[in-house]
Protein backbone atom coordinates (compact mmCIF):
# COMPACT_ATOMS: atom_id res chain seq x y z
CA UNK A 1 0.00 0.00 0.00
CA UNK A 2 3.05 2.69 0.81
CA UNK A 3 4.30 2.36 -2.26
CA UNK A 4 1.21 4.00 -4.32
CA UNK A 5 1.70 6.96 -1.71
CA UNK A 6 3.42 9.47 -3.92
CA UNK A 7 7.27 9.83 -3.39
CA UNK A 8 6.95 13.76 -1.92
CA UNK A 9 4.42 12.84 0.74
CA UNK A 10 6.88 10.30 1.37
CA UNK A 11 9.83 12.54 1.85
CA UNK A 12 7.93 15.00 3.84
CA UNK A 13 7.36 12.02 6.08
CA UNK A 14 11.08 11.22 6.64
CA UNK A 15 12.01 14.81 6.72
CA UNK A 16 9.30 15.10 9.54
CA UNK A 17 11.07 12.14 11.11
CA UNK A 18 14.40 14.21 11.54
CA UNK A 19 12.95 17.14 13.10
CA UNK A 20 11.39 15.17 15.33
CA UNK A 21 14.81 13.91 16.75
CA UNK A 22 16.12 17.84 16.32
CA UNK A 23 12.95 18.83 17.80
CA UNK A 24 13.65 16.72 21.17
CA UNK A 25 17.36 17.91 21.27
CA UNK A 26 16.08 21.58 21.62
CA UNK A 27 12.70 20.42 24.01
CA UNK A 28 15.33 18.69 26.22
CA UNK A 29 17.07 21.95 26.65
CA UNK A 30 14.73 24.31 26.70
CA UNK A 31 11.32 22.80 27.70
CA UNK A 32 13.09 20.61 30.30
CA UNK A 33 16.39 22.44 31.64
CA UNK A 34 15.15 26.16 30.78
CA UNK A 35 18.48 27.21 29.04
CA UNK A 36 17.94 28.64 25.12
CA UNK A 37 20.21 26.63 23.33
CA UNK A 38 20.96 27.94 19.48
CA UNK A 39 23.90 24.94 19.39
CA UNK A 40 21.22 22.28 17.70
CA UNK A 41 22.70 23.27 13.98
CA UNK A 42 26.23 22.77 14.95
CA UNK A 43 25.12 19.23 16.66
CA UNK A 44 23.24 18.08 13.04
CA UNK A 45 26.13 19.75 11.47
CA UNK A 46 28.59 17.97 13.37
CA UNK A 47 26.58 14.43 13.42
CA UNK A 48 26.29 14.75 9.18
CA UNK A 49 29.94 15.11 8.37
CA UNK A 50 30.97 12.60 10.80
CA UNK A 51 28.65 9.72 9.51
CA UNK A 52 29.20 10.87 6.02
CA UNK A 53 33.38 11.32 6.17
CA UNK A 54 33.41 8.17 7.62
CA UNK A 55 31.00 6.51 4.80
CA UNK A 56 32.63 8.03 2.48
CA UNK A 57 36.29 8.29 2.93
CA UNK A 58 36.65 4.76 5.11
CA UNK A 59 33.84 2.96 3.82
CA UNK A 60 32.70 1.96 7.30
CA UNK A 61 29.34 0.85 8.28
CA UNK A 62 25.99 2.69 8.88
CA UNK A 63 25.84 1.00 12.52
CA UNK A 64 29.53 2.37 12.77
CA UNK A 65 28.77 5.93 11.61
CA UNK A 66 25.58 6.60 13.26
CA UNK A 67 27.83 5.08 16.94
CA UNK A 68 30.46 7.36 16.22
CA UNK A 69 27.74 10.11 15.08
CA UNK A 70 25.88 9.91 18.75
CA UNK A 71 29.31 9.69 20.37
CA UNK A 72 30.54 13.00 18.72
CA UNK A 73 26.89 14.88 19.75
CA UNK A 74 27.36 14.05 22.81
CA UNK A 75 31.06 14.72 23.71
CA UNK A 76 30.40 17.92 21.78
CA UNK A 77 27.98 18.99 24.04
CA UNK A 78 30.25 17.98 27.04
CA UNK A 79 32.50 19.68 25.68
CA UNK A 80 30.90 23.28 24.67
CA UNK A 81 28.82 22.62 27.59
CA UNK A 82 31.88 22.89 30.37
CA UNK A 83 32.84 26.80 29.78
CA UNK A 84 29.35 27.57 28.53
CA UNK A 85 27.01 26.17 31.53
CA UNK A 86 29.06 28.36 34.25
CA UNK A 87 28.06 31.49 32.43
CA UNK A 88 24.86 33.15 32.95
CA UNK A 89 21.90 32.70 31.01
CA UNK A 90 22.35 35.30 28.43
CA UNK A 91 25.96 34.34 27.73
CA UNK A 92 24.74 30.74 26.94
CA UNK A 93 22.72 31.74 24.51
CA UNK A 94 25.52 33.87 22.92
CA UNK A 95 27.95 31.59 22.90
CA UNK A 96 25.78 28.14 21.66
CA UNK A 97 25.05 30.14 19.03
CA UNK A 98 29.05 31.56 18.58
CA UNK A 99 30.04 28.04 18.47
CA UNK A 100 27.32 27.05 15.44
CA UNK A 101 28.68 29.59 13.48
CA UNK A 102 31.99 28.61 14.84
CA UNK A 103 31.87 25.08 12.95
CA UNK A 104 29.82 26.53 10.10
CA UNK A 105 33.24 28.75 9.42
CA UNK A 106 35.66 25.34 9.88
CA UNK A 107 33.33 23.49 7.90
CA UNK A 108 33.66 26.24 4.96
CA UNK A 109 37.11 26.74 5.16
CA UNK A 110 38.36 23.09 5.81
CA UNK A 111 38.63 22.24 2.09
CA UNK A 112 40.12 19.00 2.68
CA UNK A 113 38.32 17.61 4.92
CA UNK A 114 34.44 19.02 3.90
CA UNK A 115 35.27 20.00 0.58
CA UNK A 116 34.56 23.63 1.75
CA UNK A 117 31.09 25.42 0.33
CA UNK A 118 31.35 23.02 -2.65
CA UNK A 119 29.66 20.17 0.32
CA UNK A 120 29.73 16.70 0.40
CA UNK A 121 27.83 14.53 -2.79
CA UNK A 122 27.07 10.76 -2.90
CA UNK A 123 26.89 10.53 0.65
CA UNK A 124 25.52 6.43 0.35
CA UNK A 125 22.27 5.19 1.91
CA UNK A 126 22.48 3.97 5.20
CA UNK A 127 23.83 0.78 5.22
CA UNK A 128 23.53 -2.06 7.92
CA UNK A 129 26.37 -5.25 6.82
CA UNK A 130 24.14 -6.29 3.83
CA UNK A 131 20.86 -4.40 4.57
CA UNK A 132 20.88 -1.50 2.68
CA UNK A 133 17.97 0.81 3.14
CA UNK A 134 16.91 1.42 -0.37
CA UNK A 135 14.08 4.02 -1.60
CA UNK A 136 12.02 6.34 0.19
CA UNK A 137 9.15 3.57 1.57
CA UNK A 138 12.20 1.71 3.15
CA UNK A 139 13.43 5.22 4.68
CA UNK A 140 10.42 6.38 5.91
CA UNK A 141 9.72 3.11 8.05
CA UNK A 142 13.30 3.51 9.22
CA UNK A 143 12.89 7.06 10.61
CA UNK A 144 9.45 6.08 11.92
CA UNK A 145 11.36 3.77 14.02
CA UNK A 146 14.04 6.20 14.73
CA UNK A 147 12.19 8.70 15.43
CA UNK A 148 10.15 6.41 18.08
CA UNK A 149 13.33 5.06 19.45
CA UNK A 150 14.32 8.85 20.34
CA UNK A 151 11.00 9.97 21.22
CA UNK A 152 11.38 6.38 23.74
CA UNK A 153 14.63 7.24 25.33
CA UNK A 154 13.77 11.12 25.56
CA UNK A 155 10.51 9.77 27.80
CA UNK A 156 13.12 7.40 29.81
CA UNK A 157 15.14 10.24 30.42
CA UNK A 158 12.12 13.27 31.29
CA UNK A 159 10.34 10.67 33.48
CA UNK A 160 13.41 9.47 35.08
CA UNK A 161 15.15 11.27 38.35
CA UNK A 162 17.54 12.95 35.85
CA UNK A 163 14.36 14.10 34.19
CA UNK A 164 12.87 15.73 37.20
CA UNK A 165 16.07 17.18 38.93
CA UNK A 166 16.32 19.14 35.10
CA UNK A 167 12.49 20.24 36.01
CA UNK A 168 13.66 21.42 39.76
CA UNK A 169 16.46 23.10 38.46
CA UNK A 170 14.66 24.71 35.97
CA UNK A 171 12.01 26.41 38.34
CA UNK A 172 14.05 26.55 41.36
CA UNK A 173 17.45 26.49 40.95
CA UNK A 174 18.67 27.63 44.54
CA UNK A 175 16.16 25.20 45.91
CA UNK A 176 17.01 21.93 43.81
CA UNK A 177 20.49 23.06 44.99
CA UNK A 178 19.78 22.98 48.50
CA UNK A 179 18.32 18.99 48.10
CA UNK A 180 21.33 18.42 47.05
CA UNK A 181 21.26 18.09 43.09
CA UNK A 182 24.43 18.61 41.06
CA UNK A 183 22.88 21.29 39.00
CA UNK A 184 26.26 21.73 36.59
CA UNK A 185 26.11 17.94 36.33
CA UNK A 186 22.68 17.90 35.25
CA UNK A 187 22.89 20.40 32.70
CA UNK A 188 25.81 18.64 31.60
CA UNK A 189 23.71 15.48 30.69
CA UNK A 190 20.86 17.20 29.45
CA UNK A 191 23.54 19.22 26.83
CA UNK A 192 24.88 16.23 26.51
CA UNK A 193 21.97 14.00 25.56
CA UNK A 194 20.41 17.17 23.24
CA UNK A 195 24.01 16.93 21.14
CA UNK A 196 23.22 12.71 20.46
CA UNK A 197 20.03 13.68 19.77
CA UNK A 198 20.74 16.17 16.90
CA UNK A 199 23.83 14.57 15.82
CA UNK A 200 21.73 11.21 15.28
CA UNK A 201 18.96 13.93 13.78
CA UNK A 202 22.31 14.93 10.69
CA UNK A 203 23.67 11.70 10.17
CA UNK A 204 19.71 10.39 9.16
CA UNK A 205 19.89 14.15 7.08
CA UNK A 206 22.84 13.74 5.45
CA UNK A 207 22.60 9.41 4.26
CA UNK A 208 18.88 10.35 3.46
CA UNK A 209 19.50 13.44 1.58
CA UNK A 210 23.06 12.12 0.22
CA UNK A 211 24.24 15.75 0.37
CA UNK A 212 25.16 18.38 2.58
CA UNK A 213 26.93 21.63 3.07
CA UNK A 214 28.41 24.05 5.62
CA UNK A 215 24.42 25.69 5.13
CA UNK A 216 23.55 22.81 7.57
CA UNK A 217 25.08 24.92 10.04
CA UNK A 218 23.08 27.93 9.56
CA UNK A 219 20.43 29.75 12.02
CA UNK A 220 17.38 28.15 9.60
CA UNK A 221 17.21 24.76 11.61
CA UNK A 222 17.33 27.02 14.80
CA UNK A 223 14.40 29.15 13.38
CA UNK A 224 12.01 26.28 12.32
CA UNK A 225 12.86 24.48 15.52
CA UNK A 226 12.40 27.38 17.90
CA UNK A 227 8.87 27.64 16.27
CA UNK A 228 8.00 23.73 16.37
CA UNK A 229 8.80 23.66 20.27
CA UNK A 230 7.52 26.88 21.61
CA UNK A 231 4.46 26.31 19.31
CA UNK A 232 3.87 22.66 20.34
CA UNK A 233 4.92 23.60 23.77
CA UNK A 234 8.23 23.39 25.11
CA UNK A 235 8.98 21.31 28.18
CA UNK A 236 6.30 18.46 26.99
CA UNK A 237 6.90 15.63 25.36
CA UNK A 238 4.09 15.36 23.11
CA UNK A 239 4.04 18.88 22.04
CA UNK A 240 7.19 19.30 20.48
CA UNK A 241 6.78 16.23 18.33
CA UNK A 242 3.32 17.27 17.14
CA UNK A 243 5.16 20.64 16.21
CA UNK A 244 7.89 18.89 14.24
CA UNK A 245 5.06 17.16 12.09
CA UNK A 246 2.93 19.51 11.45
CA UNK A 247 5.73 22.47 10.84
CA UNK A 248 7.20 20.37 8.34
CA UNK A 249 4.04 19.27 6.74
CA UNK A 250 2.29 22.70 6.66
CA UNK A 251 5.01 24.82 4.51
CA UNK A 252 4.84 21.81 2.22
CA UNK A 253 1.21 21.71 1.82
CA UNK A 254 1.15 25.58 1.55
CA UNK A 255 3.74 25.48 -0.91
CA UNK A 256 5.27 28.44 0.18
CA UNK A 257 8.71 30.57 -1.33
CA UNK A 258 11.53 30.08 1.77
CA UNK A 259 10.98 34.33 2.48
CA UNK A 260 7.17 33.65 3.05
CA UNK A 261 7.96 30.83 4.81
CA UNK A 262 10.40 32.28 7.71
CA UNK A 263 8.49 35.33 7.85
CA UNK A 264 5.32 33.42 8.75
CA UNK A 265 7.44 32.09 11.41
CA UNK A 266 8.66 35.14 12.74
CA UNK A 267 4.89 36.45 12.96
CA UNK A 268 4.15 33.13 14.67
CA UNK A 269 6.90 33.17 16.81
CA UNK A 270 6.29 36.44 18.11
CA UNK A 271 2.87 36.01 18.80
CA UNK A 272 3.32 32.98 20.78
CA UNK A 273 6.03 34.57 23.02
CA UNK A 274 4.03 36.97 23.37
CA UNK A 275 0.71 36.01 23.74
CA UNK A 276 1.06 32.15 24.69
CA UNK A 277 4.28 31.20 26.04
CA UNK A 278 2.89 28.05 26.82
CA UNK A 279 2.03 26.65 23.45
CA UNK A 280 -0.73 24.73 22.44
CA UNK A 281 -0.05 21.74 24.05
CA UNK A 282 -0.85 23.28 27.71
CA UNK A 283 -3.50 25.26 26.03
CA UNK A 284 -5.87 22.47 24.88
CA UNK A 285 -4.60 20.18 27.83
CA UNK A 286 -6.03 22.31 30.43
CA UNK A 287 -8.94 24.05 29.39
CA UNK A 288 -10.47 23.64 32.88
CA UNK A 289 -7.39 25.49 34.43
CA UNK A 290 -7.90 28.14 32.19
CA UNK A 291 -11.41 28.75 32.90
CA UNK A 292 -10.63 28.22 36.37
CA UNK A 293 -8.04 30.72 36.38
CA UNK A 294 -9.82 33.46 34.28
CA UNK A 295 -12.80 33.37 36.68
CA UNK A 296 -9.84 33.86 39.81
CA UNK A 297 -8.17 36.59 37.90
CA UNK A 298 -11.90 38.28 37.89
CA UNK B 1 57.85 41.78 7.49
CA UNK B 2 58.26 45.80 6.80
CA UNK B 3 57.01 48.40 9.37
CA UNK B 4 54.73 50.03 6.75
CA UNK B 5 52.45 46.87 6.53
CA UNK B 6 52.32 46.80 10.31
CA UNK B 7 51.33 50.20 10.50
CA UNK B 8 48.65 50.28 7.99
CA UNK B 9 47.12 47.21 9.43
CA UNK B 10 47.07 48.98 12.77
CA UNK B 11 45.59 52.11 11.03
CA UNK B 12 43.05 49.53 9.55
CA UNK B 13 42.15 47.64 12.66
CA UNK B 14 42.14 51.00 14.68
CA UNK B 15 39.26 52.08 11.94
CA UNK B 16 37.26 48.90 11.58
CA UNK B 17 37.43 48.18 15.63
CA UNK B 18 35.49 51.60 15.88
CA UNK B 19 32.95 51.05 14.00
CA UNK B 20 32.53 47.75 15.77
CA UNK B 21 32.80 49.63 18.82
CA UNK B 22 29.69 51.75 17.52
CA UNK B 23 28.18 49.15 16.30
CA UNK B 24 28.15 47.23 19.65
CA UNK B 25 27.33 50.06 21.85
CA UNK B 26 23.34 49.98 21.40
CA UNK B 27 23.54 46.10 22.30
CA UNK B 28 25.57 47.08 25.29
CA UNK B 29 23.22 49.95 26.44
CA UNK B 30 20.17 47.94 25.97
CA UNK B 31 21.44 45.23 27.53
CA UNK B 32 22.99 47.50 30.53
CA UNK B 33 20.07 49.23 30.90
CA UNK B 34 17.23 47.23 30.38
CA UNK B 35 19.18 44.06 31.44
CA UNK B 36 17.66 42.35 27.75
CA UNK B 37 19.69 40.80 24.93
CA UNK B 38 18.54 42.34 21.96
CA UNK B 39 19.28 39.32 19.47
CA UNK B 40 17.87 41.50 15.94
CA UNK B 41 20.65 44.10 16.49
CA UNK B 42 22.23 43.06 13.55
CA UNK B 43 18.73 43.65 11.73
CA UNK B 44 18.45 46.72 13.30
CA UNK B 45 21.77 47.55 11.42
CA UNK B 46 20.53 45.80 8.01
CA UNK B 47 17.28 47.44 7.94
CA UNK B 48 19.24 51.03 8.49
CA UNK B 49 21.63 50.19 5.58
CA UNK B 50 18.35 49.51 3.11
CA UNK B 51 16.64 52.23 4.16
CA UNK B 52 19.64 54.05 3.84
CA UNK B 53 20.13 52.94 0.15
CA UNK B 54 16.01 53.06 -0.56
CA UNK B 55 16.34 57.36 0.68
CA UNK B 56 19.63 57.41 -1.98
CA UNK B 57 18.35 55.52 -4.50
CA UNK B 58 14.79 56.10 -4.86
CA UNK B 59 14.09 59.49 -3.61
CA UNK B 60 17.30 60.82 -4.93
CA UNK B 61 18.58 62.33 -1.34
CA UNK B 62 22.30 62.92 -0.74
CA UNK B 63 24.22 60.67 1.62
CA UNK B 64 24.23 63.28 4.31
CA UNK B 65 20.90 64.03 4.03
CA UNK B 66 19.40 60.29 3.24
CA UNK B 67 21.71 59.61 6.88
CA UNK B 68 19.85 62.25 8.62
CA UNK B 69 16.70 61.16 7.68
CA UNK B 70 17.62 57.68 7.70
CA UNK B 71 18.17 57.87 11.74
CA UNK B 72 15.38 59.65 12.80
CA UNK B 73 13.34 56.33 11.15
CA UNK B 74 15.50 53.74 12.59
CA UNK B 75 14.64 55.67 15.94
CA UNK B 76 11.31 54.94 15.24
CA UNK B 77 12.01 51.62 14.64
CA UNK B 78 13.42 51.30 18.23
CA UNK B 79 10.54 52.68 19.38
CA UNK B 80 8.27 50.12 17.49
CA UNK B 81 11.10 47.54 18.40
CA UNK B 82 10.24 48.80 22.50
CA UNK B 83 6.55 48.15 21.84
CA UNK B 84 6.75 44.78 20.21
CA UNK B 85 9.34 43.02 22.06
CA UNK B 86 11.00 45.14 25.40
CA UNK B 87 7.57 46.22 26.75
CA UNK B 88 5.59 43.58 26.91
CA UNK B 89 8.62 41.12 28.44
CA UNK B 90 9.64 43.76 30.92
CA UNK B 91 8.83 41.70 33.75
CA UNK B 92 9.48 38.41 31.84
CA UNK B 93 12.24 35.91 31.75
CA UNK B 94 14.82 36.45 29.77
CA UNK B 95 13.91 33.63 26.95
CA UNK B 96 10.72 35.80 26.28
CA UNK B 97 12.94 38.77 25.62
CA UNK B 98 15.81 37.07 23.24
CA UNK B 99 12.87 35.02 21.46
CA UNK B 100 10.74 37.74 20.64
CA UNK B 101 13.75 39.59 18.96
CA UNK B 102 14.51 36.96 17.28
CA UNK B 103 11.15 36.59 15.93
CA UNK B 104 11.41 40.03 15.37
CA UNK B 105 15.39 39.44 13.67
CA UNK B 106 13.33 36.54 10.94
CA UNK B 107 10.90 39.21 10.48
CA UNK B 108 12.86 41.68 9.04
CA UNK B 109 15.72 39.83 7.50
CA UNK B 110 12.66 37.82 5.24
CA UNK B 111 10.95 41.07 4.90
CA UNK B 112 13.94 43.21 3.59
CA UNK B 113 14.31 40.11 1.54
CA UNK B 114 11.02 40.12 0.11
CA UNK B 115 10.89 44.17 -0.43
CA UNK B 116 14.32 44.55 -1.99
CA UNK B 117 15.37 41.27 -3.38
CA UNK B 118 18.78 39.06 -2.25
CA UNK B 119 20.63 40.80 -4.96
CA UNK B 120 23.40 42.59 -3.19
CA UNK B 121 23.33 46.90 -3.37
CA UNK B 122 25.85 49.56 -3.42
CA UNK B 123 25.68 53.08 -1.17
CA UNK B 124 27.53 55.91 -2.72
CA UNK B 125 29.01 58.20 -0.45
CA UNK B 126 30.61 61.88 -1.29
CA UNK B 127 34.03 60.45 0.42
CA UNK B 128 34.89 57.67 -2.19
CA UNK B 129 38.19 59.31 -3.40
CA UNK B 130 39.05 61.19 -0.59
CA UNK B 131 42.16 59.79 0.81
CA UNK B 132 44.62 60.88 3.44
CA UNK B 133 48.48 59.95 3.74
CA UNK B 134 50.53 60.02 6.36
CA UNK B 135 53.73 58.61 5.31
CA UNK B 136 53.49 55.41 4.36
CA UNK B 137 50.12 54.91 6.01
CA UNK B 138 46.88 55.50 3.36
CA UNK B 139 43.88 55.96 5.28
CA UNK B 140 40.48 56.18 3.43
CA UNK B 141 38.15 59.24 3.97
CA UNK B 142 35.28 56.98 4.84
CA UNK B 143 37.05 55.03 7.82
CA UNK B 144 38.35 58.29 9.02
CA UNK B 145 34.87 59.21 8.79
CA UNK B 146 33.11 56.22 11.06
CA UNK B 147 36.53 56.24 13.48
CA UNK B 148 35.92 60.26 14.09
CA UNK B 149 31.57 59.29 14.01
CA UNK B 150 32.49 56.34 16.50
CA UNK B 151 34.54 58.59 18.95
CA UNK B 152 32.25 61.67 18.82
CA UNK B 153 29.17 59.42 19.35
CA UNK B 154 30.92 57.55 22.53
CA UNK B 155 31.70 61.29 24.07
CA UNK B 156 28.36 62.20 23.85
CA UNK B 157 26.78 59.17 25.08
CA UNK B 158 28.98 59.37 27.86
CA UNK B 159 28.08 63.00 28.46
CA UNK B 160 24.79 62.21 28.03
CA UNK B 161 24.55 59.30 30.62
CA UNK B 162 26.12 61.31 33.28
CA UNK B 163 24.85 65.09 32.73
CA UNK B 164 21.48 65.07 31.81
CA UNK B 165 18.39 63.98 33.91
CA UNK B 166 17.02 61.26 31.62
CA UNK B 167 20.66 59.85 31.50
CA UNK B 168 21.17 59.62 34.77
CA UNK B 169 17.24 57.89 35.13
CA UNK B 170 18.78 55.45 32.73
CA UNK B 171 21.34 54.60 35.15
CA UNK B 172 19.12 54.77 37.68
CA UNK B 173 16.89 52.14 36.02
CA UNK B 174 20.22 49.88 35.42
CA UNK B 175 20.97 49.52 39.32
CA UNK B 176 17.38 48.64 40.13
CA UNK B 177 13.97 49.11 38.26
CA UNK B 178 11.90 49.19 41.60
CA UNK B 179 13.67 51.73 43.24
CA UNK B 180 13.00 53.67 39.87
CA UNK B 181 9.27 53.84 40.67
CA UNK B 182 9.66 54.63 44.29
CA UNK B 183 11.53 57.89 43.13
CA UNK B 184 8.98 58.58 40.06
CA UNK B 185 10.73 57.28 37.49
CA UNK B 186 8.85 55.23 34.75
CA UNK B 187 10.15 52.06 33.71
CA UNK B 188 8.38 52.20 30.46
CA UNK B 189 9.50 55.73 29.01
CA UNK B 190 13.36 54.87 30.13
CA UNK B 191 12.63 51.50 27.89
CA UNK B 192 11.36 53.32 24.57
CA UNK B 193 13.83 56.19 25.07
CA UNK B 194 16.86 53.75 25.57
CA UNK B 195 14.83 51.28 22.67
CA UNK B 196 15.11 54.47 20.78
CA UNK B 197 18.74 55.33 21.75
CA UNK B 198 20.22 52.12 20.92
CA UNK B 199 18.54 51.41 17.47
CA UNK B 200 19.86 55.05 16.25
CA UNK B 201 23.23 54.18 17.33
CA UNK B 202 23.23 51.06 15.66
CA UNK B 203 21.68 52.97 12.74
CA UNK B 204 24.82 55.81 13.19
CA UNK B 205 27.03 52.71 12.53
CA UNK B 206 25.15 51.18 9.45
CA UNK B 207 25.13 54.50 7.70
CA UNK B 208 28.62 55.34 8.15
CA UNK B 209 29.74 51.42 7.44
CA UNK B 210 27.43 50.28 4.86
CA UNK B 211 29.19 52.42 1.69
CA UNK B 212 32.42 50.16 2.19
CA UNK B 213 30.28 46.85 2.18
CA UNK B 214 27.71 45.26 0.15
CA UNK B 215 24.50 45.55 1.10
CA UNK B 216 22.41 42.09 1.01
CA UNK B 217 19.70 41.06 3.72
CA UNK B 218 21.97 38.61 5.70
CA UNK B 219 24.54 41.06 6.18
CA UNK B 220 23.08 41.16 10.01
CA UNK B 221 24.58 38.27 10.78
CA UNK B 222 27.89 39.00 10.54
CA UNK B 223 27.82 42.38 12.45
CA UNK B 224 25.37 41.06 15.24
CA UNK B 225 28.12 37.97 15.89
CA UNK B 226 31.27 40.60 15.83
CA UNK B 227 28.76 43.03 18.18
CA UNK B 228 28.63 40.01 20.81
CA UNK B 229 32.04 38.93 21.06
CA UNK B 230 32.58 42.61 21.82
CA UNK B 231 29.85 43.17 24.17
CA UNK B 232 31.60 39.70 25.98
CA UNK B 233 34.98 40.48 25.43
CA UNK B 234 34.52 44.09 27.30
CA UNK B 235 31.93 42.93 29.74
CA UNK B 236 28.42 42.55 28.93
CA UNK B 237 26.52 45.77 29.71
CA UNK B 238 29.63 47.97 29.52
CA UNK B 239 28.99 50.70 27.54
CA UNK B 240 32.57 52.07 27.21
CA UNK B 241 33.75 48.58 27.36
CA UNK B 242 32.24 47.72 24.40
CA UNK B 243 33.86 50.63 22.74
CA UNK B 244 37.51 49.53 23.86
CA UNK B 245 36.92 45.79 22.80
CA UNK B 246 35.67 46.66 19.64
CA UNK B 247 38.95 48.76 19.15
CA UNK B 248 40.95 45.55 20.41
CA UNK B 249 38.88 43.20 18.15
CA UNK B 250 39.29 45.52 15.10
CA UNK B 251 43.40 45.88 15.66
CA UNK B 252 43.21 41.84 16.46
CA UNK B 253 41.51 41.10 13.23
CA UNK B 254 43.10 43.42 11.20
CA UNK B 255 46.68 41.94 12.24
CA UNK B 256 44.91 38.30 12.12
CA UNK B 257 43.97 38.95 8.74
CA UNK B 258 47.04 40.51 7.47
CA UNK B 259 49.70 37.99 8.37
CA UNK B 260 48.15 34.74 9.17
CA UNK B 261 45.01 34.58 6.22
CA UNK B 262 41.35 35.58 5.80
CA UNK B 263 39.91 32.98 7.42
CA UNK B 264 41.78 33.88 10.74
CA UNK B 265 40.42 36.81 10.65
CA UNK B 266 37.05 35.83 10.94
CA UNK B 267 37.91 33.17 13.77
CA UNK B 268 40.11 34.94 15.69
CA UNK B 269 36.72 37.00 17.36
CA UNK B 270 35.46 33.55 18.10
CA UNK B 271 38.58 32.81 19.69
CA UNK B 272 38.89 35.89 21.73
CA UNK B 273 35.19 35.33 22.72
CA UNK B 274 35.78 31.92 23.93
CA UNK B 275 39.12 32.47 25.77
CA UNK B 276 37.61 35.70 27.88
CA UNK B 277 34.79 33.70 28.66
CA UNK B 278 36.97 30.74 30.35
CA UNK B 279 39.32 32.96 31.81
CA UNK B 280 37.27 36.26 32.87
CA UNK B 281 33.62 35.74 32.22
CA UNK B 282 32.55 38.92 33.79
CA UNK B 283 34.73 40.10 30.87
CA UNK B 284 37.82 42.69 30.63
CA UNK B 285 35.59 45.12 32.18
CA UNK B 286 32.89 43.97 34.26
CA UNK B 287 29.65 44.38 34.10
CA UNK B 288 28.38 47.99 34.96
CA UNK B 289 26.95 51.25 33.25
CA UNK B 290 29.84 52.82 34.06
CA UNK B 291 30.93 55.33 31.22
Amino acid sequence: MINSVSPYLLHIGVMAGIYVLLVLSLNLMLGYCGLLSLATPAFVGLGAYASALLTLRLGCDSSLTLVAALVLGAASGVILGIPSLRLSRHSFVIVTLSATLLLQLVASNWVDLTRGALGLADIPSLRFGSFRIDGKPAWLATMVVVAALGIGVFWTIVSSRLGRAMVAVRDNEPLAVATGIDVMKIRLFAFACSGAFAALGGACYAHYLSFIDPGLFGFSISEALLVMVILGGSGTLWGPVLGAIVFTVLPEALRMAPELRSLLYGVLLLGFVLFMPEGLARCLSRPVNRAASAEAGQ
Amino acid sequence: MDASLLLQLGANGLSVGLGYGLAAIGLALVFGILGQVNFAHGEIYMLAAFVLWWLVKWFGLSYGAGFALMLLLMAGVGLLMAEAVFLPTLNRSFESVILASLAVSIILQNAVRLVFGATPQRIATPLESVNLELGSVLLFGQRLMVAAMAIASMLMLSAFLRKTETGRAMRAMAQSKEACQMVGIDPRRITRITAMMGAALCALAAGAMAPMFDLYPNMGTDIVFKSFAVVIIGGMGNVAGAALAGVLLGVAESYAGGLLGAVFRDGIGFALMIAMLLLRPQGLFGKSVRV
